[in-house]
């Protein structure tokens, strides 16, 4: 379903950077709430301090309910991509209602059925805007690319290729890509060492195929 | 003849790892590097700052928390009494481990996100990353934590929290140096 998303850590790793991405955003948050709630129920004159305490006591609890609701959200999402095979917005929509379902679970299962319809319903709303958005975007890029022309392929990449090497310093990836360009503008083969049984190897640049062999008796 | 052993090509006999008797006509120069696709990704050195902020604020809410749960049930179980029915026991086992563990997860949670907030901060303003940066975060983190509770012990805290940064980084590149992990 379209392109996958590469901004993202792959599975299990996305785990922790969603925990701690919905910490951060719960913990700002909640402190800037507290924060007013703590000025406004303060005295006169110790409304600074007053709004401080709000939020050490409180924002931190804000950003772990935040924290545990992503993490739990995103455990599910990876477990039902490894469950199905694919990339899909369902499987965010059946994470929602899991994680929905299973943090009200103590309260008994009319609760916790209510709170899975409830999260597999706001994930289903948040999908929609996501593939509305996407689809926009999408139809207004090739909109552009039909009026820019065929002026895309080409001459960008040896443009690019040859103002590459400038920014390249002595750092170890210089190797890497210098030989990969390097070859692009024809460094050629070079003769290689002597293999073991005595006939000659030819060493080649990483992406140069070996020559096609002939059907001769040596 | 040529220079085919410089540092930065290793080569490759296609068949190297399976154990078949053939002499490899055509060896590969593979590059030593990591290698790119693109050259801004090569010449990235290290994570960029949401990504420092949501890692080490996952990982430390995460430890924090299964740290607390563990802890909890600990104390849960040795709160247990005389004639608790099988779910009350459970019921003890559940609030116990859910209470600490997730006080210190939201503790240990916000002062991974203050130590990664600040060690990004550092990296940005000087662009060095090394020992000094951790040590300069974790005394940053520890005012932080006891600031309310005055200068003093601010303080002190901090000049904690810099050591057991420090500590704690030092102690990892010897790790590796001697223990090869």
């Amino acid at each position: 379903m379209g392109t996958p998303d590469t901004t993202r850590e792959p599975c299990p790793d996305c785990i922790l950077d969603d925990m701690g991405g919905a910490f951060g955003m719960g913990i700002t948050g909640g402190s800037v709430y507290h924060f007013i709630r703590g000025i406004y129920n303060s005295p006169a004159g110790a409304r600074l301090s007053g709004g401080a305490q709000y939020v050490r006591m409180n924002a931190p609890k804000v950003g772990g309910s935040f924290a545990v609701w992503g993490g739990l959200f995103s455990t599910m999402d990876c477990a039902m991509v490894y469950a199905r095979q694919k990339e899909d917005p369902w499987n965010s929509i059946i994470a929602g209602a899991a994680t929905g379902g299973l943090l009200s679970l103590r309260q008994g299962f009319r609760a916790s059925g209510r709170a899975a319809l409830f999260g597999g319903a706001i994930l289903a709303l948040i999908q929609g805007v996501q593939l509305i958005a996407a689809d926009k975007v999408a139809s207004a890029a090739q909109q552009q690319q039909v009026f820019m022309g065929e002026a895309a392929s080409l001459p960008p990449a040896q443009v690019y290729g040859q103002s590459v090497p400038v920014p390249e310093t002595s750092s170890a990836s210089e190797a890497g890509s210098g030989s990969w360009f390097g070859g692009l503008f024809g460094k050629g083969k070079q003769k290689g060492s002597e293999d073991k049984s005595g006939s000659k190897t030819q060493v080649l640049e990483s992406f140069d195929a070996p020559p096609v062999p002939t059907y001769e008796f040596n | 003849m040529a220079t085919n052993h410089d540092e930065s090509t290793r080569l490759y006999h296609p068949y190297q790892s399976y154990e078949l008797p053939i002499n490899a006509q055509h060896l590969y120069k593979l590059p030593t590097s990591p290698e790119y696709l693109f050259t801004e990704e090569s010449l990235k050195k290290r994570r960029s700052w949401g990504e420092n902020l949501t890692f080490y604020a996952g990982t430390c809410y995460l430890g924090g928390s299964v740290a607390g749960a563990a802890a909890g049930v600990i104390s849960g179980v040795k709160s247990f009494e005389y004639g608790d029915t099988t779910k009350l026991k459970i019921n003890r086992i559940l609030n116990s481990s859910g209470h600490t563990g997730r006080s210190l997860g939201c503790r240990i949670g916000a002062a991974g996100l203050i130590y990664a907030g600040i060690e990004s901060g550092v990296v940005a303003y000087t662009d060095r990353d090394d020992v000094w940066t951790s040590v300069v975060a974790g005394l940053g983190t520890g005012a932080v934590f006891r600031a309310a509770r005055g200068v003093r012990s601010a303080a002190v805290a901090g000049a904690l929290g810099g050591m057991v940064a420090g500590g704690v980084v030092a102690g990892k590149q010897v790790l590796k140096r001697y223990a090869h992990i």
